[in-house]
């Protein structure tokens, strides 16, 4: 039965063509760095001068796992919070909103169960939505670049990583997978906001709003001492998995961390859902 | 099959449904009338566990809604105003989910709900290419899927063309008649109220100001039309002789209790007044619903029910 229900959730979920304009734009923008990382004589020539200036071999390094990691963190730390926002602000408020929540709440279904469905379709969600951007990214860089070796370079958060082989592969699907924790949790996010008796579009613009705050402050130098204080040092956990040498205890607290939003951000939005009357 | 008792809701300051003690027996098609804001859907809503009472007990086929939600609702379905639906996929589709939320449902079984409702052949296009009749027809039949006893309508005709209100009533008596079922139709259309409901319960300002049979209603007063040569000499007259006890709109007396047409005739005629027609009048619903908005518009200290039936009690 609760395997009927999610298969439902999702039909209604990857029904609607809302869903998807997201991740066209987002193919779209791979599609443009990947593009210009081939074709821009700038961004070329930085690239290759970036893995030479390294020390290692351009010939193994310059492919397209590199390349579509390159255009992965951008689209991560702007792109993904924004559409899996987008996702989960619209769960529960959009079907309030529409009048179809009526129409379920006049079944025998609880208002929990209800919600565990929606929550665990937004997860389905996130986690189709980081494959096919790992997949796509890695397969559209194929066309351009040689597979090879994979070669991080990220100086904000003082990553610097070469990696060979099968290892590289391993890397980048792991790097995917825990990926997936950061779409999750600002979809909970979405979600938890989507269960008040608000507008759609509202919950989406208050997750995102609540998400570049954090991102901010979490930027900002004055408030460096505070970083592990915001989500969104633990949001991007994931990239801990491209440094040489992965700090698993580290890892384990940020993902700890995480479990632990996503389980208040489900708490809060189904003691909100089961509290409010509604109505047409 | 529905009992409220005492119930009450209050949003914010403002109550919506007030003391509202309301029963619908097995079998029967009871109407909830009342204007736009009067509490129907508010009430409708705790029947559903979609909106909690502030206080009171509201029970489903003997199940109390706030506790034992999912057991009340087991064999119930319901429709609401301007049916809502998923428009991107189909009507088979949008059958499958609304009806797992109950139970799992067999393709077999939605096939024969769709073939009731007469949407063969329609049922794979998607809900945003249906006409509002279709989609009244498919709002109907994920109310039947579950194999209700109860249904609950609200304002089902809300935006049919006068072909598809005739089919609907056609269809509610159909679905009493065919499945027994209990239906509580929620509606400010006098006309299809009358025409369907054995018993109704009125709402004014979130209170019930009436519950009773419709056919108590039709006679709830003995009303006489009179066609005179001279109507205010016969209403003296007749005042006069306590053979009535009201008159209204220049051709209708109200006979007092034990008094009789005949009497009333040789009355008249013996005081030469000349009788062209005599003959009872049964009050339809609009005049009874119009009459109990008018009583209850009254001042407290002015309020005198135009009707000596219409009150806030139930009817036998």
């Amino acid at each position: 039965m609760l395997i009927l229900q999610l298969r439902n959730e999702l039909w209604k979920l990857f029904g609607k063509k809302r869903t998807y304009i997201g991740t066209g734009m987002f193919l779209l923008a791979q599609v443009i760095f990947i593009m210009l990382l081939e074709f821009g004589n700038g961004p070329y020539r930085s690239l290759v001068s970036g893995i030479k200036g390294a020390g290692l071999s351009v010939d193994n390094y310059l492919s397209n796992l590199t390349v579509a990691t390159i255009t992965l963190t951008p689209t991560a730390f702007f792109l993904l919070p924004l559409y899996v926002a987008l996702v989960g602000g619209d769960l529960v408020a959009k079907e309030a909103e529409d009048g179809t929540l009526r129409m379920i709440l006049s079944r025998p279904v609880s208002r929990l169960r209800l919600l565990l469905l929606k929550w665990m379709a937004g997860a389905v969600f996130s986690l189709a939505l980081v494959i096919t951007l790992g997949l796509f990214g890695a397969l559209f860089a194929r066309i351009f670049f040689p597979t090879g070796g994979l070669f991080v370079f990220m100086p904000l958060e003082g990553i610097f990583g070469s990696f060979d082989g099968i290892t590289a592969w391993e890397r980048f699907a792991v790097v995917h997978l825990v990926m997936t924790v950061e779409a999750c949790s600002i979809m909970s996010m979405g979600f938890m906001f989507s269960c008040f008796n608000i507008k759609p579009a509202a919950a989406t613009i208050l997750a995102i709003s609540f998400f570049f705050i954090s991102m901010m402050m979490y930027n900002m130098p004055y408030f460096r001492e505070l970083r592990e204080w915001f989500i969104v040092h633990h949001l991007f956990v994931w990239t801990n998995f491209f440094r040489q040498s992965i700090p698993w205890p580290e890892v384990g607290g940020s993902l700890s961390i995480l479990a632990g939003y996503n389980l208040t951000f489900l708490i809060i939005g189904c003691a909100a859902f089961q509290t409010r009357d509604i109505k047409s | 099959m529905i009992q409220l008792h005492n119930v009450q809701k209050i949003f914010g300051r403002r109550p919506a449904v007030e003391d509202l003690t309301l029963s619908v027996p097995e079998g029967e098609i009871f109407g909830l009338l009342g204007h736009n804001g009067a509490g129907k859907s508010t009430a409708i809503g705790m029947m559903l566990g979609q909106v909690w009472p502030t206080q009171g007990e509201v029970r489903v086929c003997g199940f109390d809604v706030t506790t034992q939600r999912q057991r009340a609702l087991q064999k119930v379905g319901a429709i609401f105003e301007t049916p809502v639906f998923y428009d991107y996929l189909s009507g088979w589709r949008n059958l499958e989910i609304l009806s797992h939320y109950t139970a799992p449902t067999s393709k077999q079984r939605i096939n024969e709900v769709i073939d009731w409702v007469g949407l063969t052949g329609r049922e794979k296009s998607n809900v945003k290419t249906y006409s509002h009749g279709m989609r009244t027809r498919l709002a109907l039949a994920q109310a039947l899927l579950p194999q209700p006893k109860l249904l609950i309508l609200d304002e089902p005709s809300d935006g049919l063309d006068p072909e598809g209100i005739h089919e609907m009533r056609l269809t509610i008596l159909r679905l009493q008649k065919e499945m027994g079922l209990t239906i509580l139709l929620s509606s400010h259309q006098l006309k299809e109220v009358e025409l369907l409901c054995t018993r109704i319960a009125v709402m004014n300002k979130g209170r019930k100001v009436f519950e009773g049979a419709m056919s108590s209603i039709n006679q709830a007063q003995n009303w006489v039309r009179l066609r005179v040569n001279d109507f205010a000499a016969a209403v003296g007259l007749l005042r006069k002789n306590d053979l009535i006890t009201d008159e209204r709109d220049g051709s209708f007396i109200a006979l007092a209790k034990d008094s009789e047409t005949d009497q009333v005739v040789r009355c008249l005629v013996k005081n030469n007044v000349s009788v062209y027609e005599i003959a009872p009048h049964e009050q339809d619903l609009e005049e009874f619903y119009l009459s109990l908005m008018k009583t209850d518009k009254q001042p407290a200290g002015e309020k005198q029910p135009a009707q000596p039936t219409a009150s806030q009690g139930a009817l036998p």
